[in-house]
């Protein structure tokens, strides 16, 4: 006999095939299989629906992360420019004190009169 | 008098398949502008067939169903790319047969991480268990996932080797191929078996 001799005509074979992949034969369980896949598909797709609505807010939240680090750094190179020009215009002013006014002069010149200004002006200066 | 009623003939005539794939070409459509009717339609339809390409491929009826369920949830997702001039059971059930492949990748990358050890499968002595049936259902157990599949669905389910190919995307001298081989190793495997029946 030879090897070839097993072939989809064996029978035996076949039918022991048969049984071991025979789909069941009852209508109710090809109704209840139904009823589970539209459920199945029904929850698989709300499930995906909510997970498309956290990854869209997953997508979002890098570019958002980045522009709140953005915003922070900015911030804070603002406040730290500010603060070293506060500090700067306070030695300046401790260092050189603001000449006096023109306003200030005229009123004065009007209380010594023109000729004693004169000399107060080339005193102080 | 009252006028006879004209005997009643059957109008009803057998749907051709060209009525059959319009019908069906028109639930799609349907089921594709998102109706959950059509879609269950679609699923009656096709369930059986869907089973049968799926349990070729897995090794058991649980499988199978988790399967097909999983190839019915694809399809759903899939179906707006879905061309409504295609067959649309050829591409259903290479969605099935994929959704069968990935199922038995899985349940094997599960059991190597659970056995890290391979354990060999069992020995039952053929005249113990006195059946054909178990000894077949270990000898494909050694068959490749291919195999298997083209085995079952040429010799049981009766697809020819090129709906094989469409289903498996594989191309049709390979499911000839692989045919070949499945009933070769099977033979190899039952052997012993045959030689003492």
């Amino acid at each position: 006999m030879t090897q070839d001799r097993w072939s989809s005509s064996d029978p035996e074979l076949t039918n022991a095939l048969r049984e071991l992949y025979a789909a069941p034969a009852d209508e109710h369980y090809w109704n209840d299989l139904e009823a589970r896949i539209i459920a199945y598909v029904a929850a698989g797709n709300s499930s995906e629906e909510s997970e498309s609505w956290w990854s869209y807010l997953a997508d979002m939240a890098r570019p958002g992360l980045v522009a709140a680090a953005a915003l922070i750094l900015a911030a804070s190179a603002l406040l730290v420019h500010s603060r070293q020009l506060e500090v700067s215009n306070a030695y300046a002013s401790v260092i050189n004190p603001a000449p006096p006014s023109v306003e200030a002069a005229t009123t004065r010149a009007a209380a010594i009169g023109d000729g004693d200004f004169a000399i107060h002006y080339l005193i102080s200066h | 008098m009252l006028a006879t009623a004209a005997p009643t003939t059957s109008t009803y005539r057998m749907p051709t398949p060209s009525e059959n794939a319009l019908a069906e070409r028109a639930i799609v459509i349907a089921a594709q502008r998102g109706s959950d009717d059509a879609f269950s339609q679609l699923v009656g339809i096709h369930q059986r067939r869907a089973y049968a390409i799926v349990r070729a491929i897995v090794l058991t009826h649980e499988d199978a169903e988790d399967a097909v369920q999983e190839g019915f949830l694809h399809a759903h997702r899939a179906l707006d790319r879905f061309r409504p001039d295609q067959p649309f059971g050829a591409w259903l059930y290479r969605i099935m047969a994929n959704a069968a492949l990935d199922l038995v990748r899985r349940r094997k990358v599960r059991q190597a991480e659970e056995l890290p050890e391979t354990i060999p499968m069992p020995f039952r002595d053929p005249a113990e268990s006195g059946e054909l049936k178990e000894r077949l259902q270990q000898a494909l157990t050694h068959l490749t996932d291919r195999q298997r599949a083209v085995i079952v669905m040429h010799d049981i389910e009766g697809f020819t080797h090129g709906e094989i190919g469409r289903t498996l995307g594989i191309p049709e001298g390979t499911a000839r191929s692989d045919l070949h081989h499945a009933r070769a190793a099977l033979r190899r495997l039952l052997q012993n078996l045959r030689s003492r029946s």
